[in-house]
C-alpha cells in the first residue's frame, strides 16, 4: 500500500513537471518566432547561423553556458555571417523570457 | 363535351412564356446556386471556419497567435487561407479538394489528439513546403512582392541573403519556414527532393 502510494506521487509529480516542460516549450518557441531568431537559426536544420542544436552541443558540459548564452542574446556581440562581421540581433523581452529562450536552445 | 380549340395564336403565346418561364427560372436557379456555392466557398476562406476542430485551434491557430502574421504594427494580418489556399479559382478548388484529406484524417483519429499531430507535423509541413517550392512561394508573393521590396529600407544582412537567394534560384520557404508555425525537426525545404 504504502509503496503504491509512492510510485503514484512519483507518476502524478512527473507528469506534472512533463506538463510544466511542455509549456516552457511552447512559450519558448513563440518567444523565438516573435523575437524573428527563426529567419536564421532552425532547430536542426543549417540556416545562415548554427541551429539551435548545434549552439546546445557546443555549449554541452560548460557550467557557464547559460551566462553565456544569455549575454550573446542580449548584447549583440559581432557575428560572421557568409564570412561578413555583423551585430548578432538582441532579443528583446524580460530577463524571464530570455531565460525561458536560453534554457529551451540549450536543452535541444 | 366538345374539345374547346384554342385560337393558335394562344397556344404560341403559351409555349412562348413556357420557354420564358423555363429560361427565367434556369437563370434565376444558376445564381441561386452559385451564390450560394461563392458564400460557401467564401465561408471556408474564414478563419472562424479553419478553427472550428479543435485540433487546428489547439495546434497550428495557437502557434501563429502572436506571430508577425498575426500582430503587428501596421495591423495587417495573413489568416490561416492567405498562407494556405491560392487566391486563383482553380488552384484555389484543388487545394479545397486537397484539405478535405485533413477532415478525413481528423475523423479517422490520425491527427485528432495533439500527441498524433506532432507524430505527422512533419509530413503535414512536407506537404506545405513542396507545394510552396514548386509555385515559387506563391502564397508569400501574393503579398510580398519582390519588385516591391525596397531594399533600402531592409537590413544588410536581409539585402545579402535576399541577393543570395535570387542568385541560387532560392524561394521564400527555403529560409522563411517555422515562422508561423512549430518547426518540426527532420529535412527541411531545403533538403527536399521535388
Amino acid at each position: 500500500m504504502k509503496k503504491t502510494s509512492i510510485y503514484l506521487a512519483t507518476a502524478m509529480v512527473s507528469m506534472a513537471l512533463a506538463g510544466l516542460a511542455h509549456a516552457d516549450d511552447k512559450a519558448a518557441q513563440a518567444l523565438v518566432k516573435k523575437g524573428g531568431c527563426n529567419t536564421c537559426h532552425s532547430v536542426d536544420k543549417k540556416k545562415v547561423g548554427p541551429s539551435y542544436k548545434e549552439v546546445s552541443a557546443k555549449y554541452k558540459g560548460n557550467a557557464e553556458a547559460a551566462a553565456k548564452l544569455t549575454t550573446h542574446l542580449t548584447t549583440g556581440p559581432k557575428v560572421m555571417v557568409d564570412g561578413k562581421e555583423e551585430a548578432h540581433d538582441v532579443l528583446k523581452g524580460s530577463a524571464a523570457d530570455v531565460k525561458t529562450v536560453v534554457d529551451w536552445i540549450l536543452s535541444r | 363535351m366538345a374539345d374547346v380549340k384554342l385560337p393558335s395564336r394562344f397556344s404560341k403565346r403559351s409555349r412562348t412564356a413556357q420557354i420564358a418561364i423555363i429560361v427565367v427560372g434556369t437563370l434565376l436557379l444558376g445564381t441561386v446556386l452559385l451564390s450560394a456555392g461563392a458564400a460557401g466557398l467564401a465561408w471556408t476562406n474564414t478563419e472562424e471556419f479553419c478553427i472550428g476542430c479543435h485540433t487546428m485551434k489547439d495546434t497550428v491557430y495557437a502557434e501563429y497567435k502572436d506571430t508577425i502574421h498575426d500582430k503587428n504594427r501596421s495591423g495587417v494580418r495573413a489568416v490561416c487561407t492567405d498562407c494556405h489556399v491560392p487566391r486563383e479559382p482553380l488552384p484555389m478548388l484543388k487545394a479545397k479538394i486537397m484539405a478535405t484529406s485533413d477532415v478525413y484524417h481528423q475523423i479517422l483519429g490520425t491527427i485528432d489528439t495533439p500527441e498524433k499531430f506532432e507524430a505527422k507535423r512533419h509530413e503535414m509541413a512536407t506537404v506545405v513546403w513542396k507545394r510552396m517550392k514548386k509555385n515559387d512561394s506563391l502564397e508569400c508573393r501574393n503579398c510580398h512582392v519582390q519588385a516591391a521590396m525596397d531594399p533600402e529600407v531592409q537590413s544588410e544582412r536581409a539585402q545579402a541573403q535576399h541577393a543570395k537567394a535570387k542568385a541560387e534560384n532560392m524561394t521564400c520557404i527555403d529560409c522563411h519556414y517555422g515562422i508561423a508555425h512549430t518547426e518540426p525537426e527532420g529535412p527541411g525545404p531545403q533538403e527536399l527532393k521535388l
